[in-house]
């Protein structure tokens, strides 16, 4: 009883964050999504220990872990699309798959490229000092 | 709450949990619930005539939890902090190289493959994760619906191929793997790249978070440049 009550503290938690940051991001005319700020002002209040990791960290990890579940009835709007899918849906697949490998490979590519430089400074100057 | 409301909340409930456990005895990329259960549920809505409309206020009700969800996106990423400190340069710059990419990618090809503008504005957006995917398409009066499924086509394509297609390109390193599939397939390529192994996954786990925040901020910004 008493971790269920708890638990759902934790959940408040996370909604009040959200309240204030949408309401924030109304106040301010900020383009950007109030679920966005949210995650960004609790993941400085983590940094900055002004909110304790614990204090939410079982419901968080529980309203992530069921994510999926939350956003399912969106998904499930695409029975009211099933003429586009007729229509176009080789072209929606191939841009789908497409961009996805794309980005994959140049996000990759762009990291690896970045430790490899990384790694050769270092071996610089570790030469210079052996000199 | 009316009948029909009640029970199509009870159905989605049954089918997700349904799901879970499915996927837990069958898992590959195919069975994850999102997939099995919005198939389910859509069969079962065509078979007994249910309107997408009369499900709208079991929507209302489900989905009102993603803001504070989206906010508890931050956990794992402080959780990983470690990752964001020692490479930041290096996982900013990847992520932003990778997002942009894939934006471009998506749009041009929309266009090229003469598909509408709904479709192109939701193609924007498919490469951050589902709950920001939704909130930024409403910024750019986008569709919610298209842009939450070219999100979770997007995660299945990349936990597919993924491996296979970074070997191709010799991208062995593991915080550039994990960045990879991160960033372009959000949550589902997570749990692919935490079968990799650890640093993997918890790249792929801060990429996600990152990919969304650096989308969400920059796109309602430069969209009409794209378009």
């Amino acid at each position: 009883m008493k971790n269920a009550v708890l638990f759902l503290g934790q959940i408040l938690i996370l909604w009040l964050i959200y309240i204030c940051s949408q309401y924030a991001v109304s106040l301010l005319h900020l383009p950007i999504p109030g679920s966005v700020l949210g995650m960004l002002l609790l993941y400085f209040a983590l940094s900055k220990k002004i909110i304790s990791l614990k204090l939410i960290e079982k419901g968080a990890l529980f309203l992530t872990k069921h994510l999926t579940f939350l956003f399912l009835p969106f998904v499930i709007g695409l029975m009211s699309y099933g003429d586009l899918i007729k229509a176009s849906g080789i072209q929606l697949l191939v841009m789908i798959v497409a961009s996805t490998l794309i980005g994959m490979i140049a996000t990759g590519a762009a990291s690896q490229f970045l430790s490899k430089k990384e790694r050769e400074v270092v071996k610089e100057h570790e030469h210079s000092d052996a000199v | 709450m009316n009948i029909l409301t009640l029970f199509s909340l009870c159905l989605t409930v049954a089918v997700y949990i349904a799901a879970r456990k499915f996927a837990e005895k069958f898992p590959s990329p195919f069975t994850i619930p999102l997939v099995t259960a919005s198939a389910f549920i859509i069969i079962f809505f065509l078979l007994f005539d249910i309107s997408y409309e009369e499900y709208g206020t079991t929507k209302s009700i489900i989905t009102y939890m993603l803001g504070p969800a989206t906010v508890a996106l931050a956990v794992p990423m402080y959780m990983h902090r470690e990752i964001i400190k020692e490479k930041f340069w290096n996982v900013l710059c990847g992520i932003l190289i990778g997002t942009c990419t894939t934006i471009f990618a998506a749009v041009s090809l929309s266009k090229v493959l003469h598909l509408s503008e709904t479709i192109q504005t939701a193609s924007a957006v498919k490469a951050i994760t589902t709950p920001v995917a939704i909130d930024t398409v409403k910024i750019l009066n986008g569709d919610p619906t298209l842009a939450a499924t070219f999100v979770v086509a997007s995660g299945i394509t990349g936990a597919i191929t993924g491996s296979a297609i970074l070997n191709f390109f010799r991208i062995h390193d593991p915080l550039a793997r994990g960045l990879g599939m991160g960033t372009v397939s959000h949550g589902i390529g997570t749990s692919q790249a935490l079968n990799e192994g650890s640093l993997h996954g918890a790249a792929a786990s801060v990429a996600m978070s990152v990919a969304a925040i650096m989308t969400s901020i920059l796109l309602p910004l430069v969209y009409r440049l794209f378009v």
